[in-house]
C-alpha cells in the first residue's frame, strides 16, 4: 500500500523531533488504492501538521473529495525546518501522509489560504514537491495547482504561483473543478486549454488570463481578461442550503495533540454584525444555519466516529445561533452519559444566555473569551462593534456568580481614529472587570483572578470598510504598545500583545498587487519560510527582499486609498458591493453605527442571492 | 469485570510516545461503544491501564491493555468492538476477562522478548558473532539511564537469551518495575563487543511481555 517508504525516508523519521507530524496512519484516514482512482488530488496545508490538522475546512474537502468514486486525497503538511534540512540532504521530496506519493504525481495540487504569513511555505512546499513555482514555469505534465480560502479573495500576490483559484465556498466548485482536472487527464487537454475550461467554471479564477497595468504612482489602472473565457469579474461561490451541503460524519483522529483536537460542530455560516475590521464577516456573507436537528445528528455521528471529549460550535458568532439554547441543552442531555463537554469558542459577549452558561459548566469549566475588540465606545461605534460596556461588565458578572475565575479580554490596537484615549479605555474596561470580580462575595466566587488582556496589531483587509484606511507604522505601534504596558499594570492583569513586524508583512499581503510576487520570490529564495512563526520569521529578510524588488512595503501597508482607486482585487466579488463598503467608510468616520442585518436589510448586495440571505431586503437601502 | 487485551503497536506509528497511545486507546474505547467504567471527578476518564510502557521507536507485537468494565462484555464482543473503533496500526488479536480482583499486571512483569532488526546489513553479520563472546564475560557493562544522569551498570544478570540469525537478534531481556535491560543498552555493549563505533540503526520489535507461572516458567502476562 505504502508506495514510497524508502529508508532515507525512515532514516530522517528516526533524526526529526516529533516524527508523527510525517507518519500518518491515524484513525478515520482514508488511504485508497491508487490506481483505482483516476484523480488524484493533493490536499496541502501550508502550515505544521499540528496547525493544519485542526482546520476545519481540511476536513470537510477531504471528505468531499475521497467520497466521489473516481477521486483521492491526500494530505501535505509544512515539514519543520528540522525535516526539511533532512529532506534536503538526503534528496526526498514532499510525500503525502497516505500513500507517501511526491506531491508532483498528483494531478491536481490544493492549497488553503489561511493566513497571509503561510504564503513562503506554499513555494516551499512545491519546489520540495518537485513542482515548478511558477505557473509560467509548468508544463503539460505538471499539476494543476489550485487555492482557495478567505485570502484568495485577494489573490494577486500569489498569482505568479497558482494556476487557478475558488474564490467562496468551496463543497461545490471543489468538485466542479476536479471533473475539468479528470478531463485534461482523460481526453489529454493540454494545459492552456484546460485552465482556459476552469476559468469557465463559476467562482473560479485564473490569474494568467488576465493583464494588470499600473500607473506611475504605483497603482493599479485596471486588471482586464485576455480572452473570452474569463470573466470580467469573478463572482463567490455561496451554498444556499447548509443542511443540504456535504458534513464529513467523521473525522481523522490524530495520534498527537493538534491545536484544536476535538469535534468541530459548524452551526452557521456568516455573520449579521458589521464589525468594520472583519473580513470573515463579510466573506462569509449571508448567514445560513444548519437546523438543531442536523446538527443533533452530526454530533452523535461525530461523537461515535471519533471518540472525543470535546465538541465545539463553530462559527462567526455562535450566540447569535436562532435556537442556541435548544441546541446547547439537546447536545447536553444526548452527550452527558458519553463524558462529552459542549464549548462555545467564540463567544459574543452580548448574546451568551446565562442559562446556557449554567449548562456548559455542568460538565468542565474553562475560561471565558470575551472580545470588545476596542476600549472606548467611541472607538467601538467606529468599528460597528455593537456591544457595550454594560453589557460587558454584566456577562463578566454572571460569570464570576457563575464560579469562573479566568476571562480573557481581546483588542485590537491601531484601529482608525485611535487616540490615548481609547487605548487607556483598554486599561480602564481591565479595571472594571478586576473590580466585578471582587464585588462577588468572596464565599460565592471561584479563587485565583486571572484576567489576561491581549491586543493584536490592526491590519486592514481587503473587502472591509477599512479596505481604504493605512495601517499604524512600526514606530507607532511600538509607541502604543509601551503606553499600554504603562496602564495595564493593574494587579490581576496579565497583558500581552503582538508584534507589529508580523502585522506589517501581513498587511503588504493582504493588500498587495501581483507586484508582491517578486518579493515573495525573493524572500523564500534568501531562506524565508514558516514566517507564522516567532523562531524562524526574518523581518529584516523580508525588508532586503523588498528592497531588492524596488517596492515600498509601506505603500501597501501605511497608505491610506483614494475612493475612486482600482484596488487590487477589484475584479473579485465578494457579494458584498464596493458601494457599500464606502457608504460604510464613511459612517465610520462620523462615528455613526450600522444595525445588525436581523434587524432590517442594510443592502450590502447579497440581495441577489434570492432567498439565501435571511434578512435580505430586496429593494436594498 | 476487567478485559486484558492484547494489541499491536505497528510498524508505521513507532514513532508515537507512550502518552499518545494511551489516549489513542481511550480514544478507541470511547469510540468502540463498549461499557467501559468511568473514574470519578471532575474530568472523567476511562479506566484503563498498561502492563509496560513501550519506548518511542519501537513496535509493539503484543502490547496489553486492562480496561475496566462498567458491565459484562464477552471477550469476542469486546475484540470485534474494538477492531472496527481502533486504527489499522493498533488492532487487538485477544481479549481476556478477568475478575475486578484480579492482581494489576505491572508487578507481576519479569520479562519481554525483543526482536531487533539491523537496518545496515554490513553490520548483521558481525553483531552477530559477536554474541558468545559478549555472553562469555563475567560482566557485561553497559550505560543506564537514569532522570538526572548516566549510571554504569551490569548487564548479564539481565539477559535470559540472546541469540541471532541473519539480519536478526532475538533478545529475551528482564522487564520489571524495578530494573530493565532496554535494547539500546544491550546494542551498545554488543556493538562495542563488535568493535563497531558508528551508531548501528535498528528497528525494536517487542514480541511479548512475560510474567512467571507457579512453576517459575516464563509466561504470556495476560494469561496468568
Amino acid at each position: 500500500m505504502i508506495c514510497y517508504m524508502n529508508d532515507r525516508f525512515e532514516r530522517a523519521l528516526e533524526k526529526v523531533q516529533k516524527a508523527p507530524r510525517y507518519t500518518g496512519g491515524e484513525m478515520n484516514t482514508t488511504v485508497k488504492k491508487w490506481e483505482d482512482c483516476p484523480l488524484h488530488f493533493g490536499f496541502c496545508f501550508p502550515d505544521t501538521y499540528e496547525i493544519g490538522m485542526s482546520h476545519l475546512g481540511l476536513k470537510i474537502l477531504y471528505g468531499l473529495i475521497n467520497r466521489e468514486s473516481w477521486s483521492l486525497c491526500e494530505r501535505f503538511f509544512m515539514p519543520w525546518t528540522d525535516m526539511m534540512a533532512l529532506m534536503k540532504e538526503e534528496d526526498i521530496p514532499l510525500l503525502s501522509m497516505e500513500s507517501r506519493h511526491p506531491l508532483n504525481t498528483f494531478d491536481v495540487i490544493g492549497f488553503t489560504l489561511q493566513y497571509e504569513m503561510s504564503y513562503s511555505n506554499i513555494l516551499a512546499m512545491l519546489q520540495m514537491g518537485g513542482v515548478p513555482i511558477e505557473g509560467k514555469d509548468r508544463g503539460e505534465n505538471d499539476p494543476i495547482v489550485v487555492a482557495g480560502g478567505p485570502c484568495a479573495y485577494n489573490p494577486e500576490p500569489l498569482a505568479d504561483f497558482i494556476d487557478a483559484f475558488m474564490i467562496g465556498d468551496g463543497e461545490e466548485v471543489m468538485i466542479e473543478l476536479n471533473r475539468v482536472i479528470l478531463e485534461r487527464k482523460e481526453e489529454g487537454l493540454s494545459r492552456a486549454v484546460c485552465l482556459k475550461k476552469l476559468a469557465g467554471l463559476k467562482g473560479v479564477y485564473v490569474p494568467s488570463l488576465y493583464r494588470v497595468s499600473y500607473h506611475n504612482d504605483g497603482t493599479v489602472e485596471s486588471v482586464e481578461p485576455t480572452c473570452p473565457e474569463a470573466p470580467v469579474s469573478v463572482v463567490k461561490r455561496v451554498v444556499t442550503d447548509l443542511n443540504s451541503t456535504y458534513y464529513p460524519e467523521k473525522f481523522p483522529v490524530p495520534y498527537t495533540e493538534v491545536v484544536f483536537d476535538r469535534i468541530m460542530l459548524e452551526i452557521m455560516r456568516g455573520c449579521t454584525r458589521g464589525c468594520r475590521f472583519c473580513q470573515a464577516g463579510i466573506l462569509y456573507r449571508p448567514v445560513r444555519e444548519r437546523s438543531l436537528m442536523k446538527l443533533v445528528d452530526l454530533a452523535e455521528k461525530l461523537q461515535a466516529a471519533t471518540g472525543y471529549e470535546e465538541i465545539s460550535l463553530s462559527s462567526l458568532s455562535s450566540g447569535d445561533y436562532s435556537c442556541l439554547p435548544e441546541l446547547i441543552r439537546e447536545l447536553m442531555k444526548r452527550m452527558k452519559e458519553k463524558r462529552v463537554s459542549i464549548s462555545l469558542p467564540s463567544l459574543r459577549i452580548d448574546s451568551v444566555l446565562k442559562e446556557s452558561l449554567e449548562e456548559t459548566q455542568q460538565v468542565r469549566k474553562t475560561s471565558l473569551t470575551f472580545a470588545p475588540e476596542a476600549g472606548t465606545q467611541r472607538m467601538r461605534d467606529v468599528i460597528n462593534k455593537g456591544v457595550t460596556e454594560e453589557d460587558l461588565l454584566e456577562k463578566v458578572r454572571d460569570a464570576f456568580e457563575g464560579g469562573w475565575s479566568s476571562v480573557k479580554l481581546y483588542f485590537m490596537s491601531g484601529l482608525p481614529t485611535e487616540t490615548t484615549e481609547d487605548l487607556d479605555g483598554i486599561a480602564d474596561l481591565a479595571q472594571k472587570v478586576v473590580a466585578e470580580y471582587f464585588n462577588v462575595p468572596k464565599a460565592q466566587r471561584a479563587k485565583g483572578l486571572r484576567v489576561t488582556v491581549s491586543t493584536s496589531v490592526f491590519v486592514p483587509k481587503p473587502f472591509t470598510p477599512f479596505q481604504w484606511a493605512a495601517q499604524d507604522t512600526i514606530e507607532t505601534v511600538l509607541e502604543k504598545q509601551e503606553h499600554l504596558k504603562q496602564v495595564l499594570n493593574i494587579k490581576g492583569v496579565t497583558f500581552h500583545w503582538h508584534e507589529p513586524y508580523v502585522s506589517f508583512l501581513e498587511a503588504c499581503f493582504a493588500r498587495g498587487d501581483r507586484r508582491m510576487g517578486a518579493v515573495l520570490k525573493k524572500a523564500y529564495e534568501k531562506g524565508c519560510v514558516l514566517d507564522g512563526w516567532n523562531e524562524t520569521f526574518r523581518f529584516d529578510t523580508w525588508m532586503e527582499a523588498f528592497r531588492e524588488c524596488g517596492l515600498d512595503p509601506a505603500f501597501y501597508a501605511n497608505r491610506e486609498r483614494a475612493k475612486d482607486e482600482v484596488l487590487p482585487w477589484d475584479h473579485i466579488d465578494s457579494g458584498v458591493t464596493k458601494q457599500f463598503l464606502w457608504h460604510e467608510k464613511e459612517k465610520s468616520d462620523r462615528t455613526e453605527t450600522t444595525k445588525d442585518c436581523r434587524k432590517g436589510c442594510n443592502g450590502c448586495g447579497l440581495q441577489r442571492w434570492k432567498g439565501v440571505c435571511a434578512y435580505a431586503n430586496a429593494g436594498g437601502v | 469485570m476487567r478485559m486484558l487485551a492484547v494489541f499491536e503497536k505497528g510498524e508505521r506509528i513507532r514513532h508515537i510516545g507512550h502518552l499518545d497511545i494511551q489516549r489513542s486507546v481511550q480514544r478507541g474505547l470511547r469510540r468502540s461503544g463498549l461499557p467501559v467504567a468511568y473514574s470519578n471527578g471532575f474530568n472523567p476518564h476511562i479506566l484503563v491501564t498498561f502492563a509496560s510502557a513501550l519506548s518511542t521507536g519501537a513496535c509493539g507485537k503484543r502490547e496489553i491493555m486492562d480496561v475496566t468494565m462498567a458491565e459484562e462484555v464477552s471477550e469476542d464482543i469486546f475484540l470485534e468492538a474494538m477492531n472496527r473503533a481502533m486504527p489499522q496500526e493498533m488492532q487487538l488479536s485477544e481479549a481476556r476477562g478477568v475478575d475486578r480482583k484480579h492482581p494489576s499486571l505491572p508487578p507481576l512483569l519479569r520479562a519481554a522478548r525483543y526482536d531487533l532488526l539491523i537496518r545496515e546489513e554490513k553490520y548483521a553479520g558481525k553483531l552477530i558473532e559477536a554474541i558468545p563472546a559478549m555472553m562469555a564475560r563475567e560482566t557485561i557493562p553497559a550505560m543506564r539511564k537514569t532522570k538526572t544522569a548516566l549510571k554504569e551498570c551490569d548487564i548479564k544478570p539481565l539477559i535470559y537469551e540472546l541469540k541471532g540469525a541473519g539480519k536478526h537478534i532475538d533478545a529475551l531481556l528482564v522487564l520489571t518495575e524495578r530494573e530493565a535491560c532496554k535494547p539500546g543498552m544491550l546494542m551498545e555493549a554488543l556493538c562495542r563487543e563488535a568493535g563497531i563505533e558508528e551508531e548501528v540503526r535498528v528497528l525494536i520489535t517487542r514480541e511479548a511481555l512475560l510474567g512467571e507461572n507457579a512453576e517459575g516458567q516464563l509466561v504470556p502476562l495476560e494469561s496468568l
